[in-house]
C-alpha cells in the first residue's frame, strides 16, 4: 500500500444484539436469517469503512466463533463439550477422531458478500492449523505434529486456495495459540508454510501475546512464508505519551525482530482489546512513531488493534478504531 | 489395590455453565447438587481420598483474592494451556490467611477420607505479584500464610494435602530449589497430614533426586511429561509416590490393564512408603462427560494395582 501506516482491523467484532435475538427467534425462516446476517455484515462493513480503516472485513459477524466455525465444517472432528477459557467463559472443544479433511469453502458466502459490498481493500481471516490442533483433543493422529501438518495440507491450504480463487488478495491466518508452546515453534512455522504452499496472495499471520513477548517467534519470522505479522503490543505498553523506551515498553521486541533480520511488515497493535478505556490519538501516534523507528522502516508498519475487538461493546470498539485512525493520521503528519 | 485421588478443579456441567452465565435463580442449588454428585462419584469409584470438586472456583488461586491488600490484575495464561487465571497483585504485605480455602469448600459433604489442594509457595509467588517484595521474600511470606491454611484444613479433618507445584516443573531448569525447600519447610511445619507435592506442565526427570530431598511426605508426577521410565530410576524409600497416569488433557480413556502393569512395575522398582494413582492435573480441562469416565477409570486402575 502506498499510504504510510495503513490501518486495518484484526477480525472479530461483538455481534449486534438485534442480530442474535432475530436469528434465535422461533420460527424464523432460513431466508430471513440470511437477510439478517447480510444486514449485520453490511452494517459492519460500512461502519469500519466510515471510521476510516484502509483494510476491512465484516467483523466475522456470521461466524459462531473462530474455533468452532471451521471445526463444524471439517471432517474428522467431533465436539466433546465446553471447556473453560476463563471464569465463566467457555469454548466448545472438539476431539479429532478420524482423518481431517476439507469439505467445502465454509467462508464462501461470507467472502463473496464482503467482496461485493466493500469499497476498501479486504483481508479475510482464517483460523490456522496450529491453533485448531492445539485447541482440540487428538485421538486419531500419532502426534500433535502429524495433526497440525494434516490440517495445514488438507484443510487450510485448500481453503485459502479457494478464497484466492474467489478473489482474496490478503489472507490473515489467525494463530492465537501460535506462540504458546515455545518448544513447538518449528512445527508452527511448518504449519504456516504448508498452509500457504502454492498460494498466490499476501499472507498475514496474527499471533496473540503468550507471555514470552514474541521472543520465540522472532527467530522464525523470516522463515515463515508470510509478508506481515499482526501482533499485540498495546496491552503491555504504558499509557504515557512520548516515544522514549520507557514510555513504549510494550514495543521493545520490535528491535529483536530487526536483529533477527526480519524485513517484512508488522501490523502493530496500538489498542488494548481487554479494556474499555480509549487510547487517545496522540498515544496511538506515539506508539506508531516509536514502532517505525524501532523497526527502522516506516513503510513496513501497519496499524491495528491488538486483536479482534469482540470482547468489547460495539460503541467502545468503534471509539477505539476511530482513535486508531486519527492517531495514524497524526503519525503521518509528523513524518511529512 | 493402592490409594487414589483426583487433583484440582472439576468441570461444570453444561447446565451449570449456562446457569453461571445467566445467574439463574437455581444457581446455588445447582452448585450444591453437582458437588454432591461428584463426591458420590468419587465414592462410587472407591477413590482412596475424596475431594471437593471446587466448582465455584474460577481458578485455583481465586479465593486468595479475598486476602487483605490483594487486587485482581490481568488475566494470564495458565502456562501453555488455552485457559486463563486472574493474576493477584499483593499491594501490601501478605497478611491474613487460615480460613480462605476452608471457607470455600463444602466440607460438610465430604467423607472422613478427604483431601484438599493448595498451591505450594514457589508456584504461588511465580504466578502472582507483590508490589513491594522480591519474589524470594514474597514466596516466604506466602508460605507463612499457606501454613495457616494447612493447619486449619487439618483441623477440619483433611488427611492429605496436595501441594501443587506446576511452576517448579515448568521452570525446572532455572528454579531455585533452595527457595522451594525453604517455602515447603515453613508450610509443612507441624502440619499433621500427608503432604504430596505434585509436578505437572514440565518434565522433572533430571531433578528427581533433588526433589526427593524436599520436606514433604511424597512426590506426585504427571507421567505424560515426566515419563515413568525416568521415575523408575529412583528409590522412593521413606517417601510416598503419586503416579499421575490418568490424563486430564485427553478425552481418550486410559487402557486400564496397561496402566496397572506400568504402576505395578514402577512401585516394585521404586519401593515407596505408600503409592497413589492420580489424575495428572485438574479435570476441568475436560468436559464433564469425559471427566466422569476418567474418575471411574482412575478407581478401576487403583483397585487393580498391587499395594506397596
Amino acid at each position: 500500500m502506498s499510504k504510510l501506516f495503513p490501518t486495518q482491523e484484526i477480525g472479530s467484532l461483538k455481534k449486534p444484539s438485534w442480530l442474535l435475538s432475530l436469528v434465535k427467534k422461533p420460527g424464523i425462516s432460513i431466508e430471513e436469517k440470511a437477510k439478517t446476517r447480510n444486514d449485520a455484515a453490511l452494517l459492519n462493513i460500512r461502519t469500519l469503512e466510515d471510521l476510516g480503516l484502509d483494510i476491512i472485513y465484516d467483523g466475522e459477524v456470521r461466524r459462531v466463533e473462530m474455533y468452532e466455525e471451521p471445526v463444524r465444517y471439517t471432517e474428522g472432528f467431533d465436539f466433546a463439550g465446553r471447556v473453560r477459557s476463563w471464569d465463566n467463559k467457555y469454548y466448545n472443544k472438539a476431539r479429532v477422531i478420524g482423518p481431517v479433511n476439507y469439505k467445502k469453502n465454509f467462508h464462501e458466502d461470507e467472502f463473496k458478500f464482503v467482496k461485493q459490498n466493500a469499497k476498501k481493500q479486504i483481508k479475510v481471516p482464517v483460523t490456522g492449523a496450529y491453533t485448531l490442533a492445539d485447541w482440540s483433543y487428538n485421538e486419531y493422529y500419532k502426534s500433535k505434529e502429524d495433526l497440525i501438518i494434516a490440517l495445514a495440507k488438507k484443510v487450510l491450504r485448500p481453503l485459502i486456495k479457494d478464497l484466492v480463487k474467489l478473489g482474496a488478495k490478503i489472507v490473515q491466518i489467525d494463530e492465537p495459540a501460535g506462540t504458546s508452546h515455545p518448544s513447538e515453534m518449528d512445527v508452527f512455522r511448518e504449519s504456516i508454510n504448508e498452509s500457504v504452499k502454492g498460494v498466490n496472495a499476501k499472507i498475514v499471520v496474527h499471533a496473540c501475546f503468550s507471555g514470552n513477548d514474541y521472543k520465540v517467534l522472532a527467530p522464525q519470522m523470516s522463515e515463515i512464508k508470510a509478508q506481515q505479522y499482526t501482533l499485540e503490543f498495546a496491552n503491555r505498553d504504558t499509557w504515557n505519551l512520548g516515544t522514549s523506551n520507557k514510555a513504549r515498553k510494550g514495543f521493545h521486541v520490535l528491535k529483536l525482530f530487526k536483529e533477527y533480520g526480519y524485513k517484512g511488515e508488522i501490523g502493530i497493535g496500538v489498542t488494548d482489546v481487554h479494556i474499555d478505556d480509549i487510547e487517545s490519538p496522540q498515544l496511538v501516534r506515539d506508539r506508531i512513531l516509536y514502532a517505525a523507528k524501532a523497526l527502522g522502516d516506516p513503510t513496513k508498519i501497519y496499524v491495528n488493534p491488538d486483536c479482534g475487538l469482540r470482547t468489547r461493546a460495539r460503541t467502545v470498539a468503534f471509539k477505539k478504531i476511530k482513535s486508531l485512525v486519527q492517531g495514524a493520521e497524526l503519525a503521518r503528519q509528523k513524518l511529512k | 489395590m493402592i490409594s487414589s485421588y483426583t487433583l484440582g478443579i472439576y468441570p461444570r456441567s453444561e447446565e451449570l455453565i449456562e446457569a453461571t452465565r445467566k445467574h439463574t435463580s437455581n444457581l446455588s442449588n445447582l452448585f450444591l447438587k453437582e458437588t454432591r454428585d461428584y463426591i458420590s462419584l468419587q465414592k462410587k469409584a472407591k477413590l482412596g481420598y475424596v475431594c471437593d470438586p471446587l466448582l465455584k472456583w474460577d481458578d485455583i488461586f481465586r479465593p486468595f483474592g479475598n486476602l487483605k491488600a490483594v487486587k485482581f490484575a490481568a488475566l494470564n495464561r495458565i502456562y501453555e494451556m488455552n485457559t486463563f487465571y486472574r493474576k493477584l497483585s499483593f499491594e501490601d504485605a501478605v497478611t491474613g490467611g487460615g480460613k480462605i480455602v476452608k471457607s470455600n469448600l463444602m466440607i460438610s459433604l465430604l467423607p472422613k477420607n478427604r483431601a484438599v489442594c493448595l498451591a505450594e509457595p514457589y508456584t504461588f509467588a511465580d504466578r502472582h505479584q507483590s508490589k513491594h517484595k522480591r519474589k524470594e521474600e514474597f514466596a516466604i511470606d506466602l508460605a507463612k500464610m499457606l501454613r495457616k491454611e494447612a493447619l486449619e484444613l487439618v483441623k477440619a479433618g483433611f488427611k492429605l494435602i496436595q501441594l501443587i507445584g506446576p511452576s517448579i516443573a515448568y521452570n525446572i531448569n532455572k528454579v531455585d530449589l533452595d527457595l522451594v525447600k525453604e517455602g515447603l519447610k515453613i508450610l509443612t511445619r507441624d502440619v499433621k497430614a500427608k503432604t504430596i507435592l505434585h509436578f505437572y506442565f514440565g518434565d522433572v526427570s533430571k531433578k528427581i533426586e533433588k526433589l526427593l530431598d524436599l520436606p514433604v511426605s511424597g512426590l506426585g508426577f504427571d507421567t505424560t511429561t515426566t515419563p515413568i521410565s525416568a521415575i523408575k530410576k529412583h528409590s522412593f524409600s521413606g517417601k510416598s509416590l503419586a503416579i499421575g497416569i490418568v490424563d486430564s488433557y485427553t478425552t481418550k480413556v486410559e487402557n486400564k490393564q496397561k496402566c496397572i502393569s506400568e504402576i505395578n512395575q514402577l512401585v516394585s522398582k521404586t519401593r515407596p512408603n505408600e503409592a497413589f494413582v492420580t489424575t495428572n492435573f485438574d479435570l476441568e480441562y475436560l468436559p464433564k462427560e469425559f471427566a466422569i469416565k476418567k474418575i471411574l477409570v482412575l478407581g478401576e486402575i487403583a483397585r487393580g494395582a498391587k499395594d506397596v
